[in-house]
């Protein structure tokens, strides 16, 4: 009663606040800035994530029954899928970039690395459609699922009645994703007194602040823009990036800056997965070759680090690991996906 | 596409005298209200697929709204005959005389801009980007001897509601009778069309605004 008060007077603020609270339950950290996601479009309540955590899960969603969201999106990796370079899908195929992880999307304003899909509920038609990744279409999904005893029971639960659209679909996945929230780390824990830097996490704060804080800002160590990082082109992949999406020029090799939260789950980095290792990427950015440079690259200069400040700014990058989340049971499979057999 | 014929080249979207009460029907059919698939434009040209989003239809007079359509976004979907009667049905009141029929031509910014909808803006209705975000306003499909493309193809899929690739076009005509034909000059708009240059369209882009706009302009009351 108290949530259909609260919407039926409209008062969008309030329900922000609802929904914030409701998600982070009392975590939220004071610091963050205002989310991106429109709450009142898709009223979220516990029902609805249960609901998508379902479909998250459920191998219903590819053409064959093979693949689903978690095939590339484990909760184990932050969501992210280890040991893959480039994500697969349906029939052994081969995508052509590396899944990232998943949390804090309500903080994000456009998803994919090149920032094709600008709202979180029609972000699942991608990989839906994509013969690369689940093969289907939501019109078989809409159609599989309509059929389904089980999904009928749980839309009912949910909605009160039997419809079952994509809307209600795609919302409810929204929902469950939406409510993968990470700001348990370490560096949240400081932020919030409960927790000090070592000295040498200290002094890799420090130098993240000096090198890296431009594009990864703090809290959510995004920025919701798109940088050409320098890399070399893969000449298979020919990967133009934010261009494909934008059609400006300008835009070639740009991808969206990742953050840099619960980065030892969510390896190998970059948006083809190239290195796997951090001491990779550092000593990527240490030896940019001025050609690169010059490319509209993001970067200005090599960033040069000794062994040590690399050590020390590996350090600090751990403090932004959230074992809380990754290993959170709420977020992992649900049990009502296994098969029913007669054991017991 | 510079040959077409005549007799199959205009779309007409009639608000019939029908009357149902005190509303009166309209809907949306071909000339000859009889449709096959594909439709034929000439021996080697014809098109598969015509589908465009209507929204916020509204009757006005001295710029002042006289009547306003209960459901804000329509899709006229023409795609293999099966002429959809129950979501290109438009009421509206007997005593409305205005001086303008308006409407916008796609979904608009706001709708595009927001997420998944229901009903026509369902994205199982084929309307719906999933490489990338947002509603294709316009969509055409068919076969013309001039597009080089595998089969000879042509594929325009109008989409893009931002700043300057946004495809929402404004279509306003006058009026002075309280019934209202609307035409859509389909053969204007094919005839405009180089397919040897452009037969593939399926993303935002400068040549999908441009389009947008010629279509605006084929619209037209008699």
């Amino acid at each position: 009663m108290f949530i259909k008060g609260l919407i039926t007077t409209g008062t969008i603020f309030l329900l922000f606040s609802f929904i914030r609270i409701w998600v982070l339950q009392d975590r939220l950290p004071e610091y963050l800035p205002q989310p991106f996601y429109q709450i009142p479009t898709n009223p979220i309540n516990n029902d609805t994530v249960q609901l998508g955590r379902l479909l998250f899960y459920d191998n219903i969603l590819s053409v064959n029954n093979t693949v689903s969201c978690a095939s590339c999106h484990s909760p184990f990796n932050a969501f992210a899928h280890t040991d893959h370079d480039l994500s697969h899908g349906v029939f052994d195929s081969i995508g052509t970039r590396n899944a990232p992880g998943l949390f804090n999307l309500a903080w994000q304003e456009e998803f994919m690395w090149d920032g094709a899909i600008h709202h979180i509920e029609a972000q699942a038609l991608a990989p839906l459609h994509d013969q690369r990744e689940m093969g289907s279409s939501i019109n078989d999904l809409i159609e599989k699922l309509q059929k389904s005893d089980f999904y009928k029971v749980e839309f009912l639960k949910v909605y009160k009645d039997s419809i079952i659209n994509s809307s209600r679909a795609l919302k409810a996945l929204a929902a469950f994703e939406l409510s993968l929230v990470s700001f348990d780390s370490k560096y949240d824990k400081m932020r919030g007194g409960r927790a000090s830097f070592t000295a040498q996490e200290k002094a890799g704060y420090v130098l993240f602040k000096n090198h890296c804080s431009r594009c990864h800002k703090e809290p959510l160590f995004s920025s919701n823009t798109y940088e050409d990082n320098g890399l070399p082109i893969d000449s298979l992949l020919n990967d133009m990036g934010r261009e494909v999406v934008s059609g400006r020029k300008e835009d070639r090799y740009k991808f969206n800056v990742p953050t840099l939260r619960n980065l030892s789950f969510t390896y190998p980095y970059m948006h083809d997965g190239r290195f796997k290792k951090l001491r990779q990427v550092l000593d990527h950015y240490g030896t940019i070759d001025n050609q690169v440079l010059m490319r509209n690259s993001g970067i200005k200069a090599p960033i040069f680090l000794s062994l040590d400040d690399g050590a020390d700014l590996v350090s600090f990058l751990l403090t932004l690991n959230d074992k809380s989340f990754v290993f959170n049971p709420d977020n992992a499979f649900p049990k009502k996906l296994l098969p029913k057999t007669k054991d017991k | 596409m510079k040959k077409t014929s005549p007799a199959l080249c205009f779309v007409f979207l009639l608000f019939s005298n029908l009357c149902y009460g005190q509303n009166r029907i309209g809907f949306f059919l071909f000339k000859d209200s009889v449709i096959s698939t594909p439709i034929r434009l000439s021996s080697d040209d014809s098109l598969s697929v015509l589908r465009f989003y209507i929204s916020d239809l509204q009757i006005t007079k001295n710029k002042k709204v006289l009547w306003k359509d209960s459901v804000r976004h329509r899709l006229i979907d023409f795609e293999k005959g099966s002429f959809n009667q129950k979501s290109a049905r438009i009421l509206f009141p007997l005593n409305v005389l205005g001086d303008h029929v308006s409407f916008l031509l796609g979904v608009g910014e706001k709708t595009a801009a927001r997420g998944i909808g229901e009903g026509d803006l369902d994205p199982i209705k084929g309307m719906y980007w999933t490489w990338q975000s947002g509603y294709i306003n316009f969509k055409m499909e068919g076969v013309s001897s001039n597009s080089p493309s595998r089969k000879n193809k042509f594929l325009l899929h109008l989409g893009g509601y931002k700043k300057t690739l946004n495809t929402n076009q404004k279509v306003s005509l006058s009026i002075s009778n309280p019934e209202i034909n609307i035409s859509f000059d389909l053969n204007k708009f094919l005839y405009e069309i180089n397919f040897k240059e452009r037969h593939t369209i399926m993303s935002p882009c400068q040549e999908a605004v441009d389009l947008s706009l010629l279509a605006k302009a084929c619209f037209y009351v008699h």
